[in-house]
């Protein structure tokens, strides 16, 4: 109450107090014109895409088969059935191998394997795709033929390091007083795993399969030279070799007929479109999976 | 003006007559006996030189101011410490005359008998009904589940509070209810013995009651065995008591011992060792 | 939250009933020696020396239990007043006995002489009124009954005047050295029973004190001016 009080501990700001409330000011400025402009970029490569692709979008796009040479035209449905083949098979490779290969770094390896195990899959993570694409043409296409199932073993590759650590980051998660709850309720390990924490890391592991898809669909060197030369028909057979969307944007941006360049972009906006969808969806798990882990 | 007689006649004390819980040494059944147990993490020793009988529906407590391996011993009761890599345990731990550190012992199989509830409660992230029924039907008791379900409940005094809502998440009730339902979880197995290790240690006074009241009416069916850190719960809850301590060493080296294990009521009134008398009178940490 | 709790609130309720219990043998002592005063009969006092052990037995259990519910419950508020206010009773309660003892014992000392009518009549008024006190302590302790603790004042106030009168007449009875030695005895058999009811009005003071949580004298008949 006193003077001497009010003066000793004056709520006014100092000098220092200033520099440092302008500093304030300035940082927050920088990052919110760094966020934008992160923000801008993936707001270009979304608006461009549309602007060129929008134009060819229409109901034959998606149904019909790509035209023969000189005629307009057509649409890219063989390549939608291929990629959706392509895809799905390498996602049944690559999800159960990958989450059982977390489940054993989590919860059964020594510290020092799950080290040199998880320093294999970051290397494998980092492999260049257009070597993982020589690898499988080298190991299973020379003498034997192209076909879908081949390049979605290149993809399992490219998505197993992806879903691995993803589960095995969310498996970390999961508390170990749940474990301990269920041990001692006289369950065996692989029990507890199985009923206990895996469900609860469900979330986690869906965020991390949905980002492993995304990336598989819109890869392109393996395709290259395990899945190119293809029928122009409809075909969900893994045995042939299918076209799949990215191979088609390269190809036809490739021909010198501006409508394909047309369909070019479209295509783009198609995979666009599905891996935006697949990356809210992977967020949409995310949060559900945390909820269930918050206490 | 005072009586010039002897008014009091000398009358010898008589033995005070408890609850029926309380009998003589001789008739009590010994659910474990421990003989000289240590336990060692990694290099260095958590608690040495235990020996103890824990009887048969009965509440034992152990008492003794931190990290004086009360949770370490409980948790030899469970084979619970295999779960810690680098912990090793000396001495023997007979359970009902068998070894359970025997060869050929299962570690699983002894948590089956032997339950255990953990401070923090840990409720599974699934439905009040799956938390109960998840042990059982991992056991194989499928048979009259809900009934199962229900009985469990009810000894944990949660089934009037949560029959309602079995399918909602366990994760919405509040920390006393979760313990509780945590008790459930463990009861609906039919151990035969509880471990609980501060179960009401997170919980508000009016929880830490319910719970302590709950003890006293699950110790007619189970052989109760808790670890707490506040002495009168043990005072109040407890037939038994065990109280820890710590041991230095002239290195400096430290490990917790057993000082003292009697009945409750001697334990409160007049204990034997001065290092007891200290702790429950709260002059000696 | 009355349902908490429940094994330190059935071990108070049982304590005090064994208290109610105690009393009721104090009761039965006391109208044994009276009338073991007033029929000269020498074989009643023995039973009611014997009859002590019960009234002790009851007293060091009592005594033990409250040990323990002090040790164990760390009672506080209303519970530790309950505790402690029996924990004096039961001393009143057994003190009471011994007394009754003292009668007994007297009576065997002076049996032999023939007893003054004037002064059995008064006996036994006293013991009425030691009777009567007793109960309404007691009742007033399970009812927790303030007003009905303070009435004892009054009651002790008749067997104080008793007392008095009782003395006195001994006094007058002067000469024969046999009559002065019952006489010097059953002064003592006097106070006695006045020490009984005081002991009466303790139990009284231990209900207020449960009830109001101050420790109290009640105004009794040798402090003339009024309470504090």
């Amino acid at each position: 109450m006193s003077r001497a009080a009010r003066e000793r501990y004056s709520l006014r700001p100092t000098a220092q107090l200033r520099r440092r409330k302008l500093v304030n000011h300035l940082m927050e400025a920088i990052g919110t014109i760094a966020a934008l402009a992160a923000v801008a970029v993936l707001g270009l490569v979304v608006w461009a895409v549309a602007k060129r692709g929008a134009g060819a979008l229409n109901r034959d796009f998606f149904t019909e088969l790509p035209p023969t040479f000189g005629e307009t035209g057509g649409g890219i449905a063989n390549s939608i059935a291929g990629s959706i083949v392509i895809v799905l098979v390498a996602t049944a490779m690559a999800l159960p191998i990958g989450v059982l290969v977390a489940i054993y770094l989590n919860e059964l390896a020594a510290p020092r394997i799950r080290r040199s195990i998880g320093l294999v899959l970051d290397v494998l993570n980092g492999l260049p795709s257009i070597v993982i694409g020589i690898f499988v043409f080298g190991l299973l296409v020379i003498g034997h033929g192209q076909a879908a199932w081949k390049a979605s073993f290149a993809l399992a590759i490219i998505m197993l390091p992806l879903v691995a650590r993803a589960t095995q980051e969310v498996l970390a998660l999961v508390p170990d007083a749940l474990r301990e709850g269920s041990l001692a309720l006289g369950v065996s390990r692989w029990r507890t795993t199985l009923g206990v924490v895996v469900p609860t890391a469900l979330g986690g592991i869906f965020t991390g399969a949905t980002l492993a898809v995304a990336r598989a669909a819109g890869e392109t060197a393996p395709l290259l030279f395990v899945s190119s030369v293809t029928t122009s028909q409809v075909s969900w057979d893994p045995k042939q070799a299918l076209q799949s969307i990215p191979l088609t944007i390269f190809e036809f941006l490739e021909s010198p007929n501006p409508e394909d360049h047309e369909k070019a972009w479209a295509a783009a906006l198609v995979l666009m479109t599905f891996v935006l969808v697949l990356s809210l969806l992977s967020k949409a798990f995310l949060a559900r999976s945390r909820r269930k882990l918050a206490r | 003006m005072a009586p010039t007689t002897d008014t009091i006649v000398p009358v010898a004390p008589i033995e005070v007559a408890q609850r029926e819980q309380s009998r003589p040494a001789a008739q009590r059944e010994v659910v474990f006996d421990v003989r000289d147990l240590s336990v060692f993490y990694g290099k260095s020793p958590a608690v040495k030189g235990v020996n103890l009988e824990i009887y048969r529906t009965m509440v034992t407590a152990l008492i003794g101011p931190s990290g004086c391996g009360k949770s370490t011993f409980i948790r030899c009761l469970n084979r619970m410490n295999d779960l810690i890599a680098g912990a090793r345990v000396d001495g023997k731990v007979l359970y009902h005359g068998q070894d359970l550190y025997g060869q050929g012992v299962d570690p699983v199989s002894v948590r089956r008998w032997i339950g255990m509830v953990f401070q923090k409660p840990n409720p599974f992230p699934k439905s009040i009904y799956d938390n109960v029924a998840w042990g059982p039907r991992v056991l194989g008791m499928r048979k009259g589940l809900d009934d199962r379900v229900q009985r469990a409940l009810e000894q944990a005094a949660l089934w009037d509070e949560v029959k309602n809502r079995l399918k909602r998440s366990a994760l919405a009730l509040s920390g006393g209810q979760q313990q509780r339902l945590c008790i459930a979880r463990a009861l609906a197995v039919e151990p035969d013995v509880v471990l609980l290790d501060e179960p009401a240690s997170a919980l508000d006074p009016i929880a830490t009651s319910a719970i302590e009241d709950l003890i006293h009416d699950l110790k007619r069916d189970y052989t109760i065995v808790i670890v707490t850190h506040n002495m009168q719960q043990a005072a109040r809850v407890a037939d038994m008591t065990a109280f820890f301590s710590l041991d230095v060493h002239e290195d400096g080296s430290r490990n917790g011992i057993l000082v003292e294990y009697d009945e409750t009521q001697k334990i409160f009134t007049q204990p034997t060792d001065s290092r007891t008398e200290g702790y429950v009178t709260g002059r000696f940490g | 939250m009355s349902t908490m709790r429940i094994t330190f609130q059935e071990e108070l309720d049982s304590v005090e009933a064994a208290i109610q219990e105690e009393g009721d043998y104090v009761l039965r002592s006391l109208r044994s020696v009276l009338n073991a005063l007033a029929q000269n009969d020498l074989e009643l006092a023995d039973e009611v020396i014997a009859f002590d052990d019960e009234i002790d037995r009851h007293y060091f259990e009592i005594e033990s239990r409250i040990q323990l519910l002090l040790a164990r419950q760390t009672p506080v508020a209303m519970d530790l007043r309950l505790v402690l206010a029996m924990l004096h009773t039961n001393l009143h309660l057994e003190r009471m006995g011994d007394y009754c003892v003292t009668i007994a014992k007297l009576l065997k000392l002076a049996g032999h002489i023939d007893p003054d009518a004037a002064m059995l009549d008064a006996f036994e008024e006293m013991g009425s009124r030691a009777e009567e006190m007793i109960r309404v302590a007691l009742d007033s302790f399970d009812r927790r009954d303030v007003d009905g603790a303070t009435s004892l004042v009054d009651l002790d106030e008749l067997i104080d005047r008793a007392n008095r009168r009782a003395v006195e007449h001994v006094l007058e009875l002067g000469g024969d050295p046999e009559y002065r030695e019952w006489g010097l005895r059953m002064i003592i058999v006097s106070r006695c029973l006045e020490r009984i009811g005081d002991h009466a009005v303790d139990i009284g003071e231990q209900t207020a004190y449960l009830v109001t949580g101050e420790f109290r004298e009640f105004t009794d008949a040798s402090h003339q001016d009024a309470g504090r």
